[in-house]
């Protein structure tokens, strides 16, 4: 399949290389904004509703069918507030720390397969590495939130800085070791691969042919992924970093208009980022019946994100101390176990 | 696990019902209870300018000026300082005061909220109850006053 | 109450479980200089430089454990602390030690080293009436702002004095911001006043050391209103009952009055009609549901962090109990529903429809509780979270003075409902609820399973209710407009209120006002003990445990 800067080219026709880096840039634009206006979506308006429908409530109605319009206003709203800069921040480090949370979780959506929505096949690009390149992307969101919490002079920040740091260290390797069984099925690290790999039918349920998505091949390794990849978007239980009644809002206590909007959004794109990342690694990416693939995978990251609201509306807390401790004694031990018994299953197979 | 499991469950049980408690306010105006306090009403005419209202009120809410003969010249009540406890409609004698339903009243201004004669009389009932009639039947109940010596000013 | 203590009976109490104040008396041998008649205890006076001897004498050998207030206040011609005893076991076996000092020199001697309680009592008598406490381990003000000149409670206050200190008089709290010593592994953290998690505005200085709680001081009085002095400048009759709600104002409005009632009631010799008694009763079950829900509500807050579902859940349950309260009362908060006598309001008409109501409320608090030991308490996450953090020893408990769910939750039997009883209490069936796991999930615990027996009481009040002959429903005694009690009555009355021992001391002068108000807040009490909860734990516990003892700052600096 054509990627989509390709395609783009294609359209304009011309043979060239400024050509294709401004296909690049427009193909990039479209997938950005693809991303951007799903987390528009969640931000202000489906958080609101589905916690509201969790808790009884029917929250905002006022503006739009179902309330949707708050977004223009909430838009308005953080955007016009004032910038106050605290006294005795870091003065680059303060600024660049938000903007590089939003556009790393961003950066990672280059190598997600998103499906196809009639010619047009919503991928930017196809790396060898493709899979490395999403883990690797996806954890320089912990530099930002370091960044953030140091910079910010607040000791509240500094706590949920270094929160951060810890949690990720705790995360990270047992999200990617979960990850390398997933490549040992697939036996490619590119993304495209991947997915491919879980079109096959597996078995048949009668009229129903079960593809042989890894979730279903392997359920063990599928939740090691969602309990680690919770910890690395840092959502309930895990969203200790942030953690409002103990350290009033971590790392963007001191942030306020543009600054916590980017943060904010980082947040939203990071969460739609984990989502991506366990549709193709474990949910067949785009695929599904019927509908468009971009639908399903759209359907698929939409499904994280209510995941992590349900888990918000129900699951406490850990301290900080049981969440190193459920890492590294629990998550990582049985990550390798995972590795291990997936690569003789996979070696016994291919045998 | 089994516990997560079970909260989970339960918060889901919420989400889908449908049920909601929301109270559609501007819209759907509250019931409230015939013995709810609101803002005070004056009648003018039932007073009879004892000052009973103005002694018991806890935090000096009310302020009435009267001129040399004792007539009553002015009853100026302050709503936004009022911890409407109802006092002063207890000790009424003749009902001149009383607490409405009506808890719609805003203010730019604190000055704004210091109500005077007029003002109060013009109150409006929170969807026509007359807190009078529902009380009625505890009159009796409060209108004992005992052996005390009664306290006038 | 630990078993290992020796069952034998306390010197000064009689067979049938009476106080013997003759042989208290021979116990403290020379010591008591005068004694006085208390409405509820008799008052030994004792001389100001044998407190500490005397509490320890009558702690080791006489069995009081509980102190329950210090009073402090200032005659003409001198200051009186007065430090209010009473046993875990028996609440009812109280007794008084009268403390004067001269007024040129009012200087006692503390009672934190026998007390732990005492510290803070002694710190406010300090702070509102200007008596000095002799080896006091930490004599500053406590609800004043440290610049405040003079003693607001004392008679030579200048009320005129202008308050305000300029910075420069004052420590500059910037001055050593950016002092740091060169080797530091602590760090100072301010939580609050403004934090999502003091529930309040509460200030807790905080040492860390990394994540973990080295020091916490507590430092209150924000929210301070002078309710103390201003139920001095109100009638007993009328004035006064407002107040109470304004305390505790988690809704647990009616069991604030009641204590206010109970205590002027004894003072003036009021008799309460039983019909009267069983409304009162039922409301103040009622309050406390709603109160427990709130305690309930905001401690899942703290450990599941941003409106979690429960939080709404309580709120939505709490609605209802205020809309049967708004039936009763006409208020959903500031009740204002007690009076001396009686109640205000007698149950709204149609009676049938109330009722109907009341039962089926209180069928639907059972099934609610289902639903909340399945979110919280049966909850895996939520039991690592607090099981074995914000631990309160139950002696420990008891020396700071704990009531309430609090104590119960680390495991002292104490619940005035029943072991002082009033109202219509020791008529009803109920069981106090204890648990003896001291932490943060007991507490929570012991107010779930406390709702269902409120629950409980407001049904049995209700079948009582329904069964009174129409001809006798008298809601309110007669009493005097005007009330005014003998001179130089004094009374310390407690009810259980929400929080715990919710007390009440008056005195009176003759007038028709009190002349000493002292109220007993069980907030400000159980606050103390976060001290010891809090130390060596993890930011995340001491919130918690903050959660689990359920303050409310209105009631603490009150």
């Amino acid at each position: 399949m054509t990627l989509l800067p390709q395609k783009i080219a294609d359209v304009i026709g011309i043979d060239s290389v400024f050509v294709d880096i401004f296909a690049a840039i427009i193909g990039a634009g479209l997938v950005g904004t693809l991303i951007l206006i799903q987390s528009a979506l969640a931000g202000p308006w489906a958080k609101r509703k589905i916690t509201a429908a969790f808790t009884d409530r029917i929250s905002v109605n006022k503006f739009g069918p179902l309330g949707v319009g708050i977004i223009i206003p909430d838009a308005v709203r953080l955007i016009s507030k004032e910038l106050i800069v605290p006294e005795g921040v870091d003065r680059p480090a303060w600024d660049i720390a938000p903007i590089i949370l939003a556009s790393s979780a961003l950066l990672g959506f280059a190598v997600i397969p998103m499906g196809s929505l009639g010619p047009v096949n919503f991928q930017l690009a196809d790396p060898e590495v493709g899979l490395v390149f999403v883990f690797a992307v996806a954890s320089i969101a912990s530099i930002a939130l370091v960044m953030a919490g140091y910079a910010s002079n607040n000791k509240y920040s500094f706590l949920g800085g270094l929160r951060a740091v810890a949690q990720n260290l705790a995360y990270e390797i047992p999200l990617i070791v979960v990850g390398i069984s997933v490549v040992l099925f697939s036996g490619s690290l590119r993304t495209s691969e991947i997915v491919a790999a879980q079109q096959e039918t597996l078995f048949e349920l009668g009229p129903l042919a079960i593809p042989s998505w890894f979730a279903i091949l392997n359920p063990f390794a599928f939740f090691l992924f969602l309990v680690a990849n919770m910890a690395e978007v840092g959502r309930n239980p895990f969203d200790i970093p942030e953690a409002p009644t103990e350290i009033v809002a971590g790392h963007q206590t001191e942030y306020s208009s543009v600054y916590f909007v980017l943060l904010y959004l980082g947040e939203f794109v990071h969460i739609f980022l984990g989502g991506a990342i366990v549709a193709t690694v474990f949910l067949g990416g785009p695929a599904g019946p019927v509908l468009p693939g971009l639908v399903w995978f759209l359907i698929k990251i939409w499904a994280m994100f209510l995941l992590t609201q349900w888990l918000r509306s129900a699951v406490p807390r850990v301290r900080i101390d049981q969440l190193i401790e459920i890492g590294w004694k629990g998550l990582l031990v049985l990550a390798f176990f995972n590795l291990f018994l997936t690569a003789g299953l996979v070696g016994v197979f291919a045998a | 696990m089994l516990g997560i499991l079970k909260g989970m469950a339960t918060t889901m049980k919420h989400a889908l019902d449908g049920e909601t408690f929301t109270v559609k306010y501007p819209e759907e105006e509250p019931e409230v209870s015939p013995r709810f306090r609101g803002v005070h009403k004056f009648s003018q005419e039932r007073c009879i300018w004892c000052r009973q209202c103005e002694n018991v009120c806890p935090n000096d809410t009310i302020q009435i000026v009267m001129d040399d003969k004792r007539n009553g010249e002015q009853y100026n009540l302050h709503i936004g300082q009022c911890i409407y406890c109802r006092l002063c409609e207890e000790v009424c004698p003749v009902d001149a005061i009383l607490l409405t339903q009506n808890f719609e009243f805003v203010g730019d201004t604190k000055d704004e909220l210091a109500y005077n004669k007029e003002q109060l009389k013009n109150v409006p009932w929170y969807k026509d109850i007359d807190p009078l009639e529902s009380r009625e039947p505890d009159r009796s109940a409060w209108v004992g006053e005992g052996d005390g010596e009664v306290d006038y000013q | 109450m630990s078993l290992e203590q020796p069952q034998r009976p306390d010197v000064g109490v009689t067979p049938d479980g009476e106080l013997n104040y003759d042989e208290l008396a021979e116990l403290l041998d020379g010591h008591v200089i005068d004694r006085e008649q208390h409405e509820n205890a008799e008052g030994f006076v004792i001389r100001p430089d044998e407190v500490s001897t005397v509490l320890q004498t009558l702690k080791q050998e006489a069995g009081f454990d509980h102190l329950s207030l210090v009073t402090s206040q200032e005659y003409q011609d001198r200051y009186e602390s007065i430090y209010h005893l009473k046993k875990y076991k028996d609440p009812t076996q109280e007794l008084s030690l009268v403390v004067p000092t001269t007024r040129d020199d009012p200087v006692s001697q503390s009672a934190a080293s026998v007390f732990d309680t005492a510290d803070w009592h002694e710190r406010e008598a300090y702070d509102l009436v200007g008596i000095e406490y002799e080896d006091h381990p930490d004599l500053r003000r406590i609800l004043l702002p440290e610049t405040w000149q003079g003693h607001p409670l004392s008679k030579d206050y200048n009320q005129d004095q202008p308050q305000i200190v300029p910075l420069r008089e004052h420590a500059d709290p910037m001055e050593h911001r950016t002092e740091v010593p060169e080797e530091q592994d602590t760090m100072f953290i301010n939580i609050g006043p403004h934090h999502p998690a003091t529930h309040g505005v509460l200030h807790l200085k905080t040492v860390l050391d990394g994540e973990q709680v080295v020091d916490v001081d507590p430092d209150v009085g924000y929210l301070h209103r002078c309710e103390e002095q201003m139920c001095q400048q109100s009638t007993y009759r009328h004035q006064i009952m407002p107040y109470p709600d304004r305390w505790d104002y988690i809704s647990a409005g009616m069991l604030n009055e009641w204590s206010y009632a109970r205590a002027a009631e004894d003072l003036a010799d009021v008799d309460v009609p039983d019909y009267a008694q069983i409304i009162r009763t039922m409301s103040a079950e009622m309050s406390r549901i709603a109160a427990h829900l709130l305690a309930v509500g905001t401690f899942a807050l703290d450990i599941y962090g941003d409106f979690t579902a429960i939080f709404m859940y309580a709120i939505t349950d709490r609605e209802k109990v205020q809309n049967l309260l708004e039936d009763l009362s006409g208020q959903r908060l500031m009740f204002n529903y007690f009076r001396l006598g009686g109640v205000a309001w007698d149950l709204p008409e149609p009676r049938a429809e109330f009722f109907e109501n009341v039962r089926s409320f209180c069928e639907y608090i059972p099934e609610r509780l289902e639903e909340y030991h399945n979110l919280l308490t049966s909850n895996e996450l939520f039991q690592s979270r607090v099981i074995d953090t914000g631990v309160l020893p139950t002696d420990v408990a008891k020396d700071y003075g704990a009531t309430g769910p609090v104590a119960r939750g680390s495991g002292v039997d104490y619940d005035l409902r029943r072991d002082d009883p009033y109202g219509y209490y020791d008529e009803l069936e109920f069981d106090v609820i204890t648990d003896d796991g001291c932490d943060n999930f007991s507490r929570a615990y012991v107010r779930l399973e406390e709702m269902r027996q409120s629950a409980r009481i407001i049904e049995q009040c209700v079948d009582l209710l329904e069964d009174w002959p129409e001809d006798e429903r008298d809601i309110q005694a007669n009493v005097p407009r005007t009330l005014k009690p003998e001179p130089d009555t004094e009374v310390y009355r407690a009810v259980e209120g929400a929080k715990g021992e919710l007390g009440i001391y008056i005195r009176s002068d003759g007038t028709d006002k009190p002349a000493r108000f002292k109220i007993r807040s069980p907030s400000y009490c159980n606050l103390q003990t976060l001290e010891v909860m809090a130390e060596g734990e993890y930011v995340p516990d001491m919130v918690a445990a903050l959660g689990s003892l359920d303050i409310v700052l209105g009631e603490v600096d009150r």
